[in-house]
């Protein structure tokens, strides 16, 4: 219960500093919202903002399992040949680069707007930390351990899945930490372009769509919601982390 | 200190003190903010600066290009620029959540916002759109997407966000978006497509567009330069309906975004297009951009039925008529 009370605090205090900037200079509520009435504006839209937390969080968490799973299995791939890693590397850097606001258009085009062209987008932006790291996981087997494996004439599957994927566990589980608050992004800016307006829209809408009202009050609630979405994908990233890991790694003991 | 800097970016410190009012010369120089990329919709503007017109009335107009969703209102109210332009019931949202814009010259009389079919589809009214199934490209939250909903209904088309583009369009046969009628279904025609257009605006949601903006005390406190800019515009747009070509080659050399071969071609076609827009048919040269408080009344009215402004906006103060 302690660890819970310094973030609080830190919220507490900016929220304060931020009120009594925007009425001490008294800023335009459309230029930069005061945190109170940000506050007006959630509950305001509790249903709006609920609903379309929702629809942002499936394509999200979506978004996030591909993005795991593809880059798990592309990392393994990677690590099997210096080779293969010196020709596909590269490459998986591309994800990383490639602007997703550029990219998303093209994908309504190719998979039709709604919920798969989103997820894409999801997954385009959340894919490389977890290549990147898993790889670096995978590289970096401590070698005397590798050596006994040998030593035993254990094959390449047994020592993949019994050392070497194990071993590089906690690198999978940072991969996934950056992976989770950038699928939150990704899908947000897929729904920017890619989403179905109809029904519950997804925070992405719901932020174009305040922000053309001039309610500067509501993109914030919205934004707001959206790190919360992260922050809850992030917890969860730990937790599965801490069941994994908390046996036998220091990072979790 | 990175708030203070952000607060100084807010609230506009640290600007030049002499921009917008007359310098020593007794010469004024402003920025006008656009929300799009240089094309015939400003082509008033660029006549006006590229034939001496703001120059005649002692004004160094710095245009500003703008892009999609550009927050022309919002930079306007905070003082980054002395004017910008908007649309019309973006002038009513902005006074709705307290900003002080005020319109001064409204370039298209009949909003040229429309809705392009493909021909193919047969349809003979906007009401046809509505029902004909497919998908269909809008921005939500403007005062003419609710209209068009409460009006017909989105119950059989899919809801998709636009995207500026026409590619989308191309490619899908049963695909329909907002459009300009001087921009897209232009270009849409120049890529082989066969289009039907149907104007908002004839089925009674018709707020002024390209609408000349300022702060309400700019106004106030400068009121023979903005009477100048608006002289000045005015001039520039009687310019531009004369002879297009001089203003449209030179906003052709600052857009990037269309296909160099053909620009000057479409420009002139959407300097066609949109006449009509601008200048009514009988409408003197004296009388181009004039507002009325009937329309403005209209549109406050219906925006405040559609919910896209919750507390009703006066009509009066939306608009400078004695300039």
């Amino acid at each position: 219960m302690a660890a819970i009370w310094p973030p609080v605090a830190t919220f507490i205090v900016v929220a304060a500093v931020g009120e009594s900037v925007v009425r001490v200079w008294g800023i335009a509520p459309y230029l930069l919202p005061a945190p109170s009435g940000v506050v007006r504006a959630m509950v305001a839209n509790w249903r709006e903002l609920l609903g379309s937390m929702g629809t942002t969080a499936v394509a999200a968490l979506v978004g996030f399992v591909m993005a795991v799973a593809a880059g798990i299995v592309v990392a393994v791939g990677l690590s099997t040949s210096r080779l293969i890693q010196r020709a596909f590397y590269p490459y998986t850097v591309f994800f990383q680069t490639v602007p997703v606001v550029a990219v998303a258009p093209l994908l309504v085009i190719w998979f039709g707007a709604g919920v798969q062209s989103v997820t894409i987008c999801a997954f385009i932006v959340s894919v490389f930390p977890v290549i990147a790291n898993t790889l670096t996981g995978l590289l970096s087997t401590d070698p005397a351990l590798r050596d006994m494996f040998r030593l035993y004439g254990a094959s390449y599957g047994a020592t993949l899945w019994k050392l070497k994927l194990p071993s590089a566990l906690p690198n999978i589980v940072t991969g996934m930490r950056i992976a989770a608050g950038l699928a939150v992004i990704g899908t947000i800016v897929g729904e920017f372009v890619a989403a179905v307006l109809q029904g519950n829209p997804g925070l992405g809408v719901m932020v174009m769509e305040a922000r053309r009202l001039g309610r500067t009050d509501l993109v914030f609630a919205a934004i707001f919601a959206a790190s919360m979405l992260g922050l809850a994908m992030f917890g969860l990233v730990n937790m599965a982390g801490y069941l994994l890991l908390r046996r036998w790694h220091a990072s979790e003991r | 200190m990175v708030l203070m800097v952000l607060m100084c970016g807010v609230m506009g410190c640290g600007r030049e003190p002499a921009a917008g009012v007359p310098d020593a010369d007794g010469v004024t120089k402003v920025k006008v903010t656009l929300n799009w990329v240089p094309e015939p919709e400003f082509g008033g503007i660029y006549a006006a600066q590229q034939s001496g017109k703001f120059a005649a009335e002692k004004l160094d107009v710095q245009i500003m290009p703008g892009g999609a969703g550009a927050p022309t209102w919002q930079m306007v109210a905070a003082g980054q620029a002395e004017f910008g332009i908007a649309s019309g019931d973006e002038v009513v949202i902005a006074r709705s959540r307290g900003a002080d814009v005020v319109a001064l010259f409204a370039t298209y009389q009949t909003c040229p916002q429309a809705i392009m079919v493909h021909q193919e589809r047969g349809m003979k009214q906007l009401a046809d759109v509505f029902a004909g199934g497919g998908t269909l490209a809008l921005e939500k939250g403007l005062g003419y997407t609710r209209y068009l909903e409460k009006k017909y209904g989105f119950g059989s088309v899919k809801l998709v966000p636009y995207d500026g583009g026409i590619t989308a369009f191309l490619a899908d046969a049963n695909y329909s978006q907002q459009c300009f009628v001087t921009s897209e279904p232009l270009a849409a025609r120049r890529q082989g497509a066969k289009v039907r257009v149907f104007l908002v605006a004839d089925s009674g949601y018709n707020p002024y567009t390209a609408v000349l903006i300022a702060r309400g005390e700019y106004v106030r406190k400068n009121r023979p330069v903005v009477r100048a800019m608006v002289r000045g515009l005015r001039a520039g747009w009687a310019a531009y309906l004369a002879d297009p070509a001089p203003a449209n080659q030179a906003m052709a050399q600052l857009n990037r975004t269309m296909e160099n071969a053909t620009i000057m071609q479409t420009f002139a076609e959407a300097a066609e297009a949109q006449r009509t827009l601008v200048a009514p048919a009988g409408a003197r040269s004296e009388d181009l951009g004039k507002m009325t408080l009937t329309r403005w009344k209209e549109l406050a009215g219906q925006m405040l039925e559609l919910g896209v402004i919750e507390k009703a906006v006066a009509a009066e103060a939306c608009f400078e008529g004695n300039l």
